[in-house]
């Protein structure tokens, strides 16, 4: 029989270790050790985000940048000392806005109950959009919880870990939302596209919808609460010979520029799974 | 001894893909650091070693994903296997022929990772994918490429010294 090399030997190994992974993972038994090696790493992307968040906003102030280079040199080390303090003021003036518009939003909603937490990271998948936030099942988060912002809702918790938990945006291809439009009152569910495209199908035909038309949760099938701003109608495809009509919308929600959310820890949604 | 230095070097990467590089994608798509660090140790020859890499930052890429724990790390190892498919003895002949490496690495960590994205999600556009994700990759990973291996050939030679016969 002939000898395998080491590297054909090295590689079978650790493909059928990786397979097995997957299918203890798949199955469950990895979810402790998955817990455990999320803390650390949601601890580093918790420490890395900020920073990057400051350099960011370092690079966006070119003119800033301009004057100091224009400063002599006993007066550079006075800027830049300046220059930190007053990015910093500007990242916390604009932290205040945000938490001021989530305070904002929160108490048009009374009957709901808030966990705020920071976005730490995003999917490493480009496949897939989903983010990291720094609050977990430590505090209070759970899976099938909602998350939303001030412009309205963002996605829902999909996994939890002590310290740190995984929303799937709205406008990942996976999650459907049961939405209203709220002039036509028309029901729909949307679907999204890899490329963030988010529309709105399964509309009645006889449905007057409009471009403009605001697009809220509904509430039907449980999983969102009712109500929650998901976007605006920007065009509608209604065919004859089609069942159902679809409308194109943009998200209320900047996706791109997610800091801080809410997840709404007091609705629970309800589960089609049977019980045990 | 390598890879004492190469798995830190992993986490960090793939610590970045997820904190630092969202802010900086090509259309949909960004620069994939664990993958350019494992095809870029695989060409130095040192295959085994990067196949122990593939895994666990494969492993890590799918921890901090939605994609199902362990496809990361058999598609990276699939990509390197196939951009050492000439033992490095291609790509040592010109340092272009890395560039062909990297493209056929991409293109099978991609067809790995879309083949499962497609089973876990059928509603998913291949096209869309296609165009907004995995050619904006490519080029991507391309642009790094040449800088990766040339970095990559540096560190090996810092770690494994040429033997010089007295």
């Amino acid at each position: 029989m002939p000898r395998l090399s080491p590297r054909v030997l090295v590689t079978v190994s650790l493909l059928l270790l990786a397979l097995a992974v997957l299918i203890l993972s798949q199955a469950g038994f990895l979810r402790p050790v998955e817990g455990l090696a999320i803390r650390p790493l949601a601890a580093l992307q918790g420490g890395i985000a900020p920073r990057l968040a400051a350099l960011r906003a370092l690079a966006a102030s070119p003119s800033d940048v301009a004057t100091l280079r224009a400063r002599n040199a006993e007066l550079e080390a006075e800027v830049a000392r300046l220059q930190q303090e007053v990015i910093t003021l500007r990242e916390q003036a604009a932290e205040v806005d945000v938490l001021a518009a989530l305070l904002n939003f929160a108490r048009n909603a009374p009957q709901n109950r808030y966990v705020a937490a920071r976005v730490i990271g995003s999917d490493t998948s480009p496949f897939l959009r989903a983010l990291w936030i720094d609050a977990g099942t430590d505090s209070g988060v759970a899976r099938g919880m909602s998350v939303v912002n001030q412009a309205g809702l963002v996605g829902r918790v999909v996994e939890v870990y002590p310290t740190a938990s995984r929303v799937a945006l709205i406008t990942d291809p996976a999650e459907a939302v049961n939405v209203r439009l709220q002039d036509s009152r028309a029901d729909g569910v949307t679907s999204a596209q890899p490329n963030g495209e988010l529309r709105v199908d399964m509309i009645d035909q006889d449905a007057e919808v409009a471009s403009g038309e605001l697009v809220l949760t509904s509430g039907l099938g449980g999983n969102f609460p009712p109500q929650i701003p998901v976007g605006q109608v920007i065009s509608v495809r209604r065919r004859d010979f089609e069942v159902f009509q679809q409308a194109v919308i943009t998200p209320s929600v900047d996706f791109e520029n997610l800091e801080i959310l809410l997840v709404v820890t007091n609705f629970v949604p309800l589960s089609t799974q049977p019980g045990p | 001894m390598a890879l004492l230095v190469l798995i830190p070097v992993s986490v960090l990467l793939v610590i970045l893909q997820t904190a630092v590089l969202p802010s900086f994608a090509l259309v949909d798509a960004r620069v994939d650091l664990a993958l350019l660090l494992v095809v870029a140790w695989a060409l130095t020859g040192r295959v085994v070693q990067a196949m122990i890499l593939s895994l666990v930052a494969g492993l890590l890429l799918d921890l901090l994903s939605g994609v199902p724990l362990g496809i990361s790390a058999i598609a990276l190892m699939a990509a390197a296997n196939v951009a050492t498919l000439a033992q490095g003895r291609l790509w040592r002949a010109h340092q272009f022929a890395a560039l062909g490496a990297m493209l056929l690495a991409t293109v099978t960590f991609y067809a790995i990772l879309g083949v499962v994205i497609l089973l876990i999600h059928p509603g998913t556009d291949p096209a869309v994918s296609l165009a907004r994700i995995i050619l904006p990759a490519t080029l991507l990973n391309l642009a790094l490429a040449i800088p990766a291996v040339q970095l990559a050939a540096g560190v090996e030679r810092r770690l494994y010294p040429p033997k010089v016969a007295l």
